[in-house]
C-alpha cells in the first residue's frame, strides 16, 4: 500500500526502547529463537503451498522459455530463439497493439465509470446499500458467463437486443463483434461494465477517509461542487486511485476470457490479444517454448508497469 | 525489519529456489524413452466425450470377452493436452486412437512406433489409400485406419419443399436456396429471422479453413501441392474461384448465420439445430443430435452439389497408434486384429449410443446395412468416390489456422477486392510454416 504523506503513527521496531549497548542478554536470544521458530512454523504451510503452485510454475515456465519443447523426446535448448520469434512476429505485434488500445480503453473506462458510480453511490441508506450490490453482481460472476450474455445482447441484426434498443432511436444496426472496426470497442465495453463496479467499492471505501469537515468549510467559503471535487476528493482518493490503476492496468494487459469468449481473436484478428496468441501457440500449436516467452515478457512488461507505477505515485505523494 | 531476520529470510528464500530446482528435476537428454511391458493390462486412450467412451468400453468389453485380454481404456475428451503430461512423464498409454490428422504431430514429438502392415489381420481389408494416409515424411506406416467419414450437407427438407425449390446439384443453386431461406419466410412466422447456411467462421482452431476447404476443392482450388517424397508447396493462390463462392456467400445478407465471423462450430450449429438456418455443412456425427432436436423427416442429407470442378468433400477419420513406450507385442496385435475386424468394426458401430467408428474401414462392412439408414450411404459413397482428406503426414494444425486466419480476413471485408492478394498473403504462410517443418519442396 502507499503511505498517505501524513503518517499518524510510526513504525514499531521505531518505538521500542533502544538496545543497550553491549552483548545481549542470553535469555532474550533464546527468547528471539524461539519467537522466530515460531514465525516460521506459521510461515512453512502457505510458503509450500505458494513454492508449490507459483513459484514453481514460473520458474519452469521461465526454464521453458529457452527451450524447444518435446516433452517426450526431451527439450532443447535454444537460447533466445523463442524471445526473437515473438518479437519479430508480425501477429504479436499486431496483437501488441489491440492489447495497449484494449487496456487503456478498458482501464480509464472502468475508472471513470467506477468513480461516477462510488460518487453517485455514496451513502449509508438501505435503498443505496441495495443499489451498490447488485451493481456489483457483475464481478463476481464468472467471465466466461458474462461473455456468453454480452453476446446475446450484441447480435448483429436488428432484432438483436442491444440493435433493437438503437433502432428506436433510429440508429443502427451495428455489427458489433462482426464488424472489424467495432470488434474491440465492443469487447471494451464489456470489460468496462464488469471492472467499473469492482473501482467502485475501492474508491467507495476511500471516499469513506475524506474527512467532511474540509467539505463543509469548502461550502461555507463558496467553493462550487467542481472545485470541491477537484481540490478535497482527488487528492484524498489519490492511493485508492493508485491500487485502482495499478490492478487494472495488470487485468487488461492479461485479459483472455472475454476475448476468447465474445470473438476468439477475431473478426480478421481484429481482438486478438497477447493473451489469445499466446493460448492458441501454446494450447493450439503445442508451440510452449514460444508461448512461455511470451508470458514472461507479459510478467516483465507487468513488473516495470506496476513498478513504475509504484514509484510515480511515492513521488508525487513526497512532493 | 531487522537485519537479522532480512538475512535469515534470504538464506531461506535461497533455500527455497533450491529446493524447488531439486524438485523439479531437470529434464535432458533427447532420446527417446524405450519400450517396457510393465505386466499391467494394456492401456489404450481414445479422444472422446461421455456417449463415445460408453461406446469404447461396450467395444472393449466384447474384446475381452473373446480373447481373455484385460484392456484398461480411458475416454479422453481433451486427449493431445493430456498426451502432453504423459510423455514428460515418459511413459505414454500403449495405444492411442484419435484423429487421422495427429500423426505428423505425433512422429514429430517421437510419441509413435512404425506398424507393420502386412502383419495386420484384415489389414487386406482395408483400401491401400486409407493405408496410405497413415504414413509418415519418411514413408514408413505409423498408424492402422479405424473409421473414417466425410462432411456433408444437410437442408432443411420442409424449408425447400415450402418454397417450391429443387435439391440444389451446384453451388449455384446452393447459394440461391440459401438467399431464399433467409428472404422468403420459410418457416412462416411472418418474421425475416431465417438464414440460408450455418457457417463455423471463426479463426478458433482453424474452424473456418476446415470448412472451407471442400467448397475450395470443388472449384478446384487447394491450399497445399503434394510434390512427393513428403515435400508440399503452397498452392491458395490457385483458389480464388472457391473463396470468391465463398465470400459471396458471407457478404449476400442472410446466406450465413449473423455473427457468422466469430462463431465456431459449438455457435453455428445450434442456429441450424434450433430452425435458424437451413443449410449446414458437418459431420455425419451431428444426425442423432439433429434427429433428436429437429426431426428425422425435417432434413435430408444430400449428395454434395457441385462446384465448377466436381463435388469434392472433406473426408476425415480416426487411426489406431501404437506409441513408442509400448512393449507389449502380443496384446497390441490381439486389439488391432480386432478393432480392425468385421466384428470390431460393426461393435465401434452399434455397441453405444453414438458411433465411435463412423464408415468402417473394413471394405466388408456396409455402413447403410449396419445402420440401417440410408443417410449413411450418402456419406459411404462421398467417401469412396469423392473425398479428400488433408496430408497428415506433415502437422497440418497451423496451416489450417493460417488458413482461417486468411479466409476470415478476406471475407469481413466484403468492399475490398482482396481475394488474390489474401491468398497470396496466405501462399507465404503456408510456405513459411512447410519450411519450419522441413516439408517444403
Amino acid at each position: 500500500m502507499t503511505s498517505t504523506p501524513t503518517k499518524p503513527t510510526q513504525p514499531v521496531s521505531a518505538q521500542a526502547p533502544p538496545r543497550p549497548h553491549g552483548p545481549v542478554p542470553r535469555r532474550r536470544v533464546r527468547g528471539n529463537r524461539s519467537q522466530l521458530l515460531a514465525i516460521w512454523l506459521f510461515l512453512v504451510p502457505a510458503a509450500l503451498l505458494g513454492l508449490y503452485f507459483k513459484s514453481i510454475p514460473m520458474a519452469e515456465g521461465i526454464r521453458l522459455s529457452f527451450f524447444k519443447v518435446q516433452p517426450f523426446l526431451g527439450d532443447v535448448f535454444v537460447g533466445v530463439d523463442n524471445y526473437l520469434a515473438v518479437l519479430t512476429d508480425a501477429r504479436f505485434m499486431e496483437a501488441l497493439g489491440h492489447t495497449v488500445i484494449l487496456g487503456a480503453t478498458q482501464t480509464l473506462g472502468a475508472l471513470v465509470v467506477g468513480f461516477l458510480l462510488a460518487l453517485l453511490l455514496e451513502g449509508q441508506a438501505r435503498s443505496l446499500w441495495i443499489l451498490r450490490t447488485t451493481i456489483f453482481l457483475p464481478v463476481v460472476t464468472a467471465l466466461a458467463v458474462v461473455g456468453e450474455i454480452w453476446r446475446i445482447l450484441y447480435f448483429p441484426t436488428a432484432d438483436g437486443p442491444l440493435n433493437s434498443i438503437l433502432g428506436w432511436l433510429g440508429l443502427g444496426p451495428l455489427q458489433f463483434l462482426n464488424g472489424t472496426d467495432t470488434a474491440l470497442w465492443s469487447i471494451a465495453v464489456v470489460g468496462i461494465w464488469s471492472g467499473a463496479p469492482y473501482n467502485m467499492v475501492i474508491i467507495l471505501a476511500g471516499l469513506t477517509g475524506v474527512d467532511r469537515s474540509l467539505y463543509e468549510s469548502a461550502g461555507v467559503d463558496g467553493a462550487t461542487i467542481w472545485q470541491r471535487l477537484r481540490y478535497i476528493t482527488l487528492p484524498a482518493l489519490r492511493p485508492s486511485l493508485v491500487i485502482v490503476l495499478t490492478l487494472a492496468a495488470i487485468r487488461s494487459l492479461r485479459s483472455f476470457t472475454e476475448v476468447y469468449v465474445l470473438t476468439g481473436g477475431g473478426p480478421a484478428g481484429s481482438t486478438e490479444v497477447w493473451m489469445t496468441r499466446m493460448y492458441s501457440l501454446g494450447f493450439q500449436r503445442n508451440d510452449i517454448g514460444v508461448a512461455s516467452a511470451a508470458a514472461v515478457l507479459l510478467l516483465v512488461v507487468t513488473l516495470l508497469l506496476t513498478v513504475g507505477t509504484q514509484v510515480l505515485a511515492k513521488r508525487k505523494a513526497a512532493r | 525489519m531487522d537485519s537479522k531476520i532480512k538475512l535469515r529470510s534470504r538464506t531461506a528464500a535461497a533455500l527455497t529456489l533450491a529446493a524447488g530446482a531439486l524438485l523439479t528435476g531437470c529434464a535432458g537428454g533427447s532420446q527417446a524413452p524405450a519400450a517396457k511391458d510393465d505386466g499391467q493390462p494394456i492401456e489404450v486412450w481414445a479422444r472422446a466425450g461421455t456417449d463415445a467412451a460408453t461406446t469404447y468400453a461396450a467395444m472393449f468389453k466384447e474384446f475381452t470377452a473373446a480373447t481373455g485380454v484385460q484392456v484398461n481404456f480411458q475416454g479422453v475428451p481433451d486427449l493431445d493436452q493430456q498426451l502432453q503430461t504423459r510423455a514428460a512423464s515418459k511413459k505414454l498409454p500403449d495405444i492411442v486412437i484419435n484423429d487421422s490428422a495427429a500423426l505428423g504431430n505425433y512422429t514429430s514429438q517421437g510419441y509413435l512406433q512404425t506398424i507393420d502392415k502386412s502383419a495386420v489381420a484384415g489389414g487386406g481389408t482395408i483400401a491401400e489409400s486409407l493405408w496410405k494416409e497413415t504414413q509418415g515424411l519418411d514413408g514408413a506406416t505409423y498408424g492402422v485406419p479405424f473409421s473414417r467419414q466425410t462432411m456433408v450437407t444437410m437442408i432443411r427438407k420442409d424449408w425447400r419443399e415450402k418454397l417450391g425449390l429443387p435439391v440444389p446439384t451446384t453451388q449455384e443453386e446452393l447459394a440461391k436456396l440459401a438467399t431464399a431461406f433467409a428472404t422468403q419466410d420459410p418457416d412462416g412466422n411472418g418474421q425475416a429471422d431465417t438464414y440460408g447456411m450455418a457457417v463455423p467462421g471463426s479463426t478458433e482452431r482453424g474452424y473456418l479453413g476446415w470448412w472451407a476447404s471442400s467448397y475450395l476443392w470443388q472449384d478446384g482450388g487447394a491450399y497445399l501441392k503434394d510434390e512427393g517424397d513428403g515435400k508440399y508447396s503452397a498452392s491458395a493462390s490457385g483458389a480464388q474461384q472457391g473463396v470468391t463462392w465463398i465470400k459471396q456467400q458471407f457478404c449476400t445478407p442472410g446466406n450465413t448465420q449473423p455473427g457468422a465471423l466469430t462463431a465456431a462450430t459449438s455457435v453455428a450449429s445450434p442456429f441450424f439445430q434450433t430452425g435458424k438456418t437451413g443449410i449446414i455443412l458437418t459431420g455425419p456425427y451431428n444426425f442423432s443430435s439433429f434427429d433428436a432436436s429437429l426431426g428425422k423427416d425435417k432434413y435430408e442429407v444430400i449428395k454434395t452439389p457441385k462446384g465448377t470442378e466436381d463435388n469434392t468433400v472433406l473426408a476425415e477419420g480416426e487411426n489406431i497408434y501404437v506409441t513408442a513406450t509400448n512393449g507389449k507385442q502380443d496384446q497390441t496385435r490381439q486389439v488391432i486384429d480386432f478393432l480392425v475386424s468385421a466384428e470390431g468394426q460393426k461393435a465401434g458401430m452399434t455397441a453405444g449410443k453414438q458411433p465411435v467408428v463412423r464408415v468402417p474401414v473394413n471394405s466388408d462392412v456396409d455402413a447403410a446395412a449396419v445402420y440401417n439408414d440410408p443417410r449413411w450411404a450418402v456419406v459411404q459413397d462421398a467417401l469412396k468416390n469423392s473425398s479428400r482428406s488433408f496430408p497428415s503426414a506433415i502437422n497440418f494444425v497451423p496451416i489450417k489456422q493460417a488458413a482461417a486466419e486468411a479466409l476470415n480476413k478476406i471475407v469481413s471485408d466484403c468492399g475490398a477486392d482482396n481475394v488474390a492478394s489474401g491468398l497470396k498473403d496466405l501462399d507465404a504462410a503456408i510456405d513459411n510454416e512447410l519450411a519450419g517443418q522441413n516439408a517444403k519442396s
